[in-house]
């Protein structure tokens, strides 16, 4: 263990350096609004490793070149160093005077993925190739911009806490054409996100009321039943639900949801979860509104501070998935 | 991280034309494997996976190889060593190439082993072979980096051509001025290739195999006046010591020089000159002082210009010359003794006898010079570069049974014949005549241009030059001289075609550029370009000042060229068509706003004017398909356009 202090104190330092440099240009930039332009002096650009490596060999070149007064190897050493300079402009141009023409969130559960939406544009006649974006220290997202696209990218993100946040600060770079720089910039784009709780606990759904509903009555068509929306196909879905005369007209496979007046409804109560932590609580109840959703059954949520009417579809859904996240908050 | 199949490609096609490009001095038995290590690669699609059984199976093989490698050729140091461990140590990583990583370190070897071949060949003629090979390399690093994406070969040549050629003009600003060290910094051992030139001994044979080399010996620019063709002695060395058979340098001589009285046209000149086995510096017949720009240059009493070591290395010095002097002063009696010994080991007596009885005859030393060369060329001498081998008695058997021979031949001879008449010679070897190469306005020297003569001691007029060979053949020497047209007996019959002899020149004269000018550009021909800027004083400041300015300038063109541009409207047409209906809607309703979109426009107008409703909704689709579909065709635009033309929007009648 004493061996690796010395080089978790470098770590450490780094991260220091570079969270100062991501304050100093937070301050510099300042908030970002739609539709931007990364201009060439919000572009950062920076050696590799490899370009590091390469200043070494071309150092160790330079040096043959002069020891043996050889006119070949430093014309050959010159013009490696030209062309690794060349590259440094071409890695920052590949970044510069990009655009951003539309930002937002999508909503995700606690530790786990969500997606974020970001429409980017090339106004410029290069090809725009090897960009990545990425929210802290989730996965980065590949994607390059012919002439003229404009291509919407879903890079991830993954927050650990439940509640509306602010997707801080999105890194975009590339390390194109030579992989020897590395140009960045940061984004600070009003991107607000809905965290619902992470879905988690095994108690069992508290029991409906009413009628409790079977799947045959999905597909009773009468004149009580209430078309309410299309939802794709998943392979636990019954082959009888399926909405065919979408289907024969050229669509993907949908669910037809049907809402019927006098179905089963089920409690999901908060109180009713005793034992429990609030945030355990609050798993819970998000599983059993996923798990309602998932078996197509009208469902209450109740809070302590509020109560919602029993309901199916996506709107209750994420009516009732936006009020657990901000419970208590 | 998979690397597409063709990038695999390009990068061994890179390190095998690397290794190609050292076959001259590396180790023949590491072709075989880094071919097999190639075409291995290249057929699998996973290369050996590390495990640790394989680890050390691997160090072994390492260690295996440096041991090889330092067998054949004693050393790890050195070009020839270092670029065939690169070889092995290539051929050995391929074994395992799986991640990009690895794959760098193959680019890094292949560049060197492209820095090891630029180090020991620099001839013109390799320029194409390495530019091609850099480019090779470069596009293959092009490709490497843009894994897993596989850009099409088309687009990786020209961007990388692109790269390259934007480099080229900072690498010249670099080249030009990085300032040049004089003497290295890490010794390494020079590579002992033989060296074609003349040496500081002379036996029978010995210019007949230079003579059969068509190699450049040296180049010589004039500075005024160019000498006649029958002053063009190019003196290398004078040999004093005469064993029967062969001539030899003799002891070392005195640095001083006689007391020489010059006259007549001077000469000067800068001979470039290739590199030699031994120190000597040519000159034209008689130097008047050793050359100032080479270090500790000096000459000997027998006006030889030496320099102190430099053998193996090219060499381009100033010099000036006159072919005619006198000396009047006395020959010391050691150099007597010694210029006229010729009883070594008691040989040729019979050429003895006729020089005794040639200057028996003889009124004075110079009369013996003349009465001697009438015997060669009354004797039925014949010249050749053919000649029978001679017995151990070599002078006799020349003079009274073969009859034939060179130069070196009949040198030797007439200077053993003046010493048993009394009369001091010394045999002097060097090159007469040479090409004129009129591209470079240079005269060449080459090694089939090498000579031998001799010099005689004459009381009150010094040493004075005589060439026997005149003499035997004079149209040996015409023919030496029609050399300065272009063809000396050994060229072959095919430079003497008119043009295949004008290209020659043309490329004699390339090479001679490109050696002068890029391979022998140093310190004191960067600081002669300084001053040509005018830049005398302070040398590294002034290096230091161009270095900055020059790459300053470089790096902002380079920002401009490079700037990221507008993407220009490729539909200008039709933008221009739909700009027409809105101006034609401008009366029916508002404009459209700048930040509204053209379907929000036609809805609006729709609003409006609803007569319009489905005109303005269809032109502003077809608008934005054009605009934003699939690349429409030309006459989609056409189309579009005339609908726009014929589109007439009449007043609201209210």
């Amino acid at each position: 263990m004493a061996s690796s202090r010395p080089f978790r104190f470098v770590s450490e330092l780094r991260a220091a350096f570079a969270e100062r440099v991501r304050r100093w240009a937070r301050k510099r930039q300042g908030d970002d609004s739609l539709p931007l332009t990364l201009e060439a002096r919000r572009v950062y650009i920076l050696p590799t490793r490899l370009g590091v490596a390469a200043a070494v060999l071309l150092f160790v070149m330079l040096l043959a070149g002069l020891n043996y007064e050889n006119s070949l190897a430093l014309m050959l050493c010159f013009l490696l160093s030209g062309l690794t300079l060349v590259s440094m402009h071409e890695c920052h141009r590949t970044l510069a005077g990009m655009g951003v023409t539309e930002a937002r969130g999508e909503s995700a559960f606690a530790q786990h993925d969500g997606c974020l939406q970001l429409t980017f544009t090339n106004g410029r006649t290069i090809a725009r190739t090897a960009l990545e974006i990425r929210y802290e220290d989730c996965q980065s997202t590949l994607f390059s911009l012919e002439p003229a696209a404009v291509l919407p990218v879903r890079p991830v993100y993954r927050l650990g806490r439940r509640g509306r946040h602010r997707i801080e600060r999105l890194q975009v770079w590339t390390e194109a054409p030579l992989g020897l720089f590395r140009a960045w910039s940061w984004l600070y784009l009003p991107l607000d996100v809905m965290v619902y709780p992470a879905p988690a606990g095994n108690a069992p759904l508290p029991g409906g009321h009413g009628r409790p509903r079977s799947e045959s009555r999905v597909s009773v068509a009468g004149g009580d039943q209430e078309w309410a929306w299309l939802r794709p196909f998943q392979e636990s879905d019954s082959p009888r639900s399926v909405a065919w005369k979408a289907y024969a007209r050229g669509a993907p496979l949908m669910v037809a949801h049907y809402q019927t007046a006098a179905g089963a409804e089920r409690l999901l109560d908060f109180d009713a979860l005793t034992g429990l932590g609030t945030e355990q609580r609050l798993s819970q109840l998000t599983r059993w509104v996923l798990e309602c959703e998932r078996r197509l059954e009208r469902y209450a949520l109740r809070l302590p501070s509020r109560s919602l009417k029993a309901g199916l579809g996506p709107a209750h859904r994420r009516q009732c998935l936006e009020a657990l996240a901000m419970y208590d908050l | 991280m998979s690397i597409p199949r063709r990038t695999i490609w390009l990068l061994l096609l890179g390190y095998l034309l690397a290794v190609l490009i050292n076959l001259h001095h590396i180790a023949l038995w590491c072709l075989p494997l880094a071919l097999g290590a190639a075409i291995w690669r290249a057929r699998v699609a996973q290369p050996l996976t590390s495990g640790k059984s394989r680890r050390w199976l691997r160090v072994g093989i390492v260690v295996l190889l440096t041991l090889a490698v330092l067998i054949a050729f004693h050393t790890l140091n050195g070009v020839q060593a270092g670029a065939t461990l690169l070889v092995c140590m290539g051929a050995l990583k391929l074994s395992e190439t799986t991640a990009r990583r690895d794959w760098y370190f193959i680019i890094s070897a292949s560049l060197f082993l492209l820095l090891a071949s630029c180090l020991d060949g620099q001839a013109l003629w390799r320029l194409p072979l390495y530019a091609a090979e850099l480019y090779l390399i470069c596009v293959a690093l092009y490709a490497l980096s843009a894994a897993p994406a596989n850009p099409t070969p088309n687009a990786l040549f020209r961007q990388t051509g692109k790269g390259l050629l934007t480099a080229l003009p900072f690498a010249l600003l670099l080249f030009l001025f990085v300032p040049r060290l004089s003497g290295s910094f890490w010794a390494v051992p020079r590579d002992d290739q033989a060296v074609t030139g003349l040496t500081d001994q002379m036996d029978p044979g010995a210019i007949s195999q230079l003579a059969e080399s068509n190699a450049p010996a040296a180049r010589v620019r004039f500075v005024g006046s160019i000498p006649p063709v029958e002053q063009r002695y190019w003196r290398g060395f004078v040999l004093h010591s005469f064993d029967g058979r062969a001539w030899r340098r003799g002891m070392p001589r005195r640095e001083t020089a006689g007391s020489l009285t010059v006259g007549g046209q001077a000469y000067s000149y800068e001979i470039s000159m290739e590199p030699a086995p031994y120190p000597v510096l040519l000159a034209l017949d008689l130097p008047d002082a050793p050359p100032a720009d080479v270090d500790a240059a000096r000459m000997t009493d027998d006006n030889v210009v030496w320099r102190s070591g430099g053998e193996n290395a090219s060499v381009r010095y100033h010099l000036s010359s006159h072919p005619e002097h006198r000396n009047d002063a006395p020959l010391s009696d050691t150099d007597r003794e010694r210029d006229l010994d010729h009883y070594a080991s008691n040989r040729n007596p019979r050429s003895i006898e006729l020089a005794q009885a040639l200057r028996a005859q003889s009124a004075s030393d110079a009369d013996f010079v003349q009465r001697s060369l009438d015997y060669l060329r009354r004797g039925g001498f014949r010249y050749t570069l053919q000649p029978p081998t001679l017995k151990r008695d070599s002078i006799d058997d020349l003079l009274f049974n073969t009859r034939e021979g060179f130069c070196g031949h009949y040198a030797s001879a007439f200077a053993l014949l003046m010493r048993a008449g009394g009369v001091p010679a010394r045999v002097v070897t060097g090159y007469f005549g040479g090409v004129w190469n009129r591209y470079g306005n240079y005269l060449l020297l080459r090694q089939s241009d090498a000579h031998a003569w001799t010099e005689v001691w004459l009381d009150g007029i010094g040493w004075q030059r005589v060439d026997p060979t005149a003499v035997v053949s004079p149209t040996q020497l015409t023919e030496s001289a029609a050399s300065l047209a272009g063809d000396g007996s050994t060229v072959p019959f095919i430079v003497r075609i008119e043009w295949i002899h004008d290209l020659t020149q043309a490329w004699q004269a390339a090479n001679a550029w490109w050696q002068d000018e890029f391979v022998g550009f140093d310190s004191s021909k960067q600081e002669r370009l300084l001053g040509w800027l005018g830049f005398k004083q302070d040398v590294t400041r002034a290096l230091t000042f161009l270095l900055v300015a020059s790459s300053v300038l470089w790096l902002a063109i380079v920002a401009w060229v490079l700037r990221p541009r507008a993407q220009r409207q490729q539909s200008d047409a039709v933008r221009r068509s739909w700009l027409m209906v809105e101006r034609k809607f401008r009366q029916a309703a508002p404009a459209r706003a700048a930040h509204e979109g053209v379907l929000d426009y036609a809805e609006r107008v729709g609003r409006t004017r609803p007569e319009f409703a489905s005109v303005i909704l269809a032109l502003a689709r077809r608008y934005a398909q054009l605009r934003y579909g699939p690349a429409a065709e030309a006459r989609d635009a056409e189309l579009f356009h005339r609908a726009a033309r014929q589109l007439r929007v009449v007043a609201r009648r209210d």
